[in-house]
């Protein structure tokens, strides 16, 4: 039996990936893991409930990036489109070595936010989202705790629990200028 | 001279009808043509012995007449009343029917009760607006408004105040006497001796307990249910409460047996319960007995029910067919199924949803743009759908639509990106 496939070109932490021969009806998240060895994206639920499986479509035209879910949406959704997955946060020279964890992801090891880590990747991914947004359209300070509650709100953790991810993320909002307003 | 005559007798004859007419209107005003179908036996007051052994059969009846999805505010006091009913002229709120003697029914005797249910007329002569569903609790057997009134009595009081409505015109409430002369039935159908006890039993639980014509019934230019088109479905906060005709449920793809079951777990191959009937399922239908759940069924769908027609895939365009499955496989197929078979527990098939079969697209398109919330139903939790309107274009969602809407629900492909932006604008 052979699948049917359709060529895939797309954007993945800024490198031009395809066009690849890939299969009509394969999940974004196999994609990532199968054919890009992309493995950080966490496949937990399998059905959108836990958010350990997102990635951040980036808007090319400076809208806010969103959150999406990659083991419910079909990797040609994201055809001609720009995605940074968990490996694309940090910084790397010219071999691929991190140089540089990202705000988020140190502010969650200052933090120890997280034991296991298997929901790690689809926080720092909606921790980053809501930074991004903020950087747009900034909260008031009385609104800070809410607005962290709302937007981390879907992701499970199993183990840790949420309070440190919470304190983390405040503090990156707190102490980064421009998210916070009054 | 003859003119002045003839004259005389038009300012006459004017005169004459302008007094009849006055006359009448005034006659109309005072109630003079309103008709209790209240007996004078619920005059007696219920003992406490009656009110003891009556309250737990009051319990169930007000669960199927759903009083509780008006009457009790979301976070509010139970039976404390507090729901806003938002209309083009002002915000109705429910009122409190603890048995307060101050702020809520408490002071009323059992006559004032059952006046209230069943003729719309509150103690002391107070009209009620129709938002309270007289005219379907008008069918109710005094033996059920008498239960239903001994559960309300042993309700714990609730000292809330009734919120003050904002209708610009407070005496507007006596023209419900017009109102009523129109839209009110003077009798109460008799059982039809021709059906099946459980088809008359059904047609109660529909018309008198469930009062599901408030909503799935056209109403006409006065407000009040057209009988000439009973049940054949409604615009109710902007989405479509379905045809539920023993035609339009079988169009639906709703087997009689089946049915009961979806009226109780509120989700079926045939989808989920959506929109407001989300809510009547978790307040009320989840509540009735298998005999019940079945009769309502067996009358809604009819005796006999005519048979299911055979749902055919509608034609679409090649470049609509190929957008719309690149469109399911990428944000539905990964809850939905790939040939659109569901996942148990999870989220309703496609292939026998009843949402797909609806005539207008305007319920899918809804959700297509909203998502919906996760719910709590009798079986357990359902997690939310995601809502689409800022991940895909107005064109896509048409495609999108078009493709589900002919794939398996039978219907034209007849939905344009006009139509979702349209859409969009009227929700925005």
């Amino acid at each position: 039996m052979t699948l049917p496939t359709t060529p895939l070109s797309l954007v993945v932490n800024g490198r031009q990936v395809g066009p690849i021969d890939v299969p009509d009806n394969l999940m974004m998240v196999d994609f990532l893991h199968e054919y890009l060895n992309l493995t950080g994206s966490r496949l937990a639920c399998g059905q959108g409930v836990c958010w350990a499986c997102t990635v951040m479509l980036l808007d090319t035209d400076g809208a806010p990036p969103r959150e999406i879910r990659t083991c419910i949406t079909g990797a040609h959704f994201f055809a001609g489109k720009s995605v940074r997955t968990i490996e694309g946060h940090a910084e790397r020279d010219a071999d691929g070595n991190v140089t540089a964890l990202s705000l988020v992801q140190q502010a969650f090891i200052e933090h120890f936010s997280f034991q296991c880590g298997y929901c790690t990747p689809g926080f720092v991914t909606g921790a980053t989202v809501l930074i991004e947004r903020l950087k747009r359209e900034p909260v008031a300070r009385a609104d800070v705790e809410s607005t962290i509650e709302a937007a981390l709100a879907p992701h499970v953790c199993r183990c840790t629990g949420y309070v440190r991810y919470y304190e983390a993320v405040r503090s990156v909002i707190l102490d980064t200028p421009g998210l916070v307003v009054g | 001279m003859i003119i002045r005559k003839v004259w005389h007798r038009v300012v006459l004859a004017a005169v004459v009808i302008v007094v009849l007419g006055g006359g009448f209107a005034l006659a109309v005003l005072a109630g003079a043509f309103e008709k209790s179908v209240v007996s004078a036996a619920v005059d007696t007051p219920l003992s406490p012995e009656e009110i003891a052994e009556l309250a737990p059969k009051g319990r169930y009846i007000a669960a199927a007449a759903d009083c509780v999805a008006c009457h009790t505010a979301v976070g509010g006091a139970p039976w404390a009343g507090g729901r806003p009913f938002e209309m083009p002229v002002g915000t109705l709120y429910a009122t409190n029917i603890s048995p307060d003697p101050t702020y809520g029914i408490g002071s009323w005797t059992r006559a004032d009760f059952h006046r209230a249910m069943r003729d719309g007329v509150a103690k002391g002569g107070r009209h009620l607006y129709p938002a309270m569903p007289y005219v379907s609790y008008r069918q109710m057997s005094e033996a059920d408004v008498d239960a239903v009134w001994a559960y309300m009595l042993t309700r714990e009081p609730m000292a809330v105040p009734d919120r003050q409505d904002s209708l610009p015109f407070p005496y507007v409430r006596q023209f419900m006497t017009f109102w009523n002369l129109l839209n009110l039935p003077g009798n109460v159908p008799a059982p039809d001796a021709q059906k099946s006890a459980e088809w008359n039993r059904g047609r109660y639980l529909v018309d008198a307990l469930g009062h599901c014509g408030e909503c799935h019934t056209p109403r006409d230019i006065t407000m009040g249910m057209m009988p000439s088109r009973y049940l054949e479905g409604a615009v109710i906060e902007g989405v479509d409460a379905p045809d539920i005709t023993p035609e339009g449920l079988a169009r639906l793809g709703f087997a009689p047996d089946r049915l009961a079951g979806f009226m109780r777990s509120g989700m079926g191959p045939e989808g989920v319960m959506g929109f407001a009937m989300y809510d009547v399922v978790h307040h009320s239908t989840q509540y009735l007995t298998d005999d019940d759940a079945a009769a309502m069924a067996a009358y809604l769908a009819g005796e006999p029910a005519p048979a299911a027609p055979v749902v055919a895939a509608a034609d679409l365009s090649p470049e609509t067919a190929a957008n719309g499955r690149r469109l399911y496989v990428a944000v539905c197929a990964g809850c939905h199924g790939i040939e659109g078979e569901g996942t148990p527990s999870m989220a309703p098939p496609m292939t026998t949803n009843a949402e797909l079969r609806l005539p207008r697209p305007v319920n899918l398109l809804t959700v297509l743009a909203d998502g919906i919330p996760w719910r709590d139903f009798p079986h357990g939790r359902l997690q939310d759908m995601p809502g689409f309107s800022d991940l895909l274009t107005d064109g896509e969602i048409a495609d999108l639509s078009n493709y589900l809407r002919a794939t398996w629900g039978g219907r034209a492909p007849d939905v344009s990106a006009a139509d979702v932006a349209a859409l969009r604008r009227a929700r925005d």
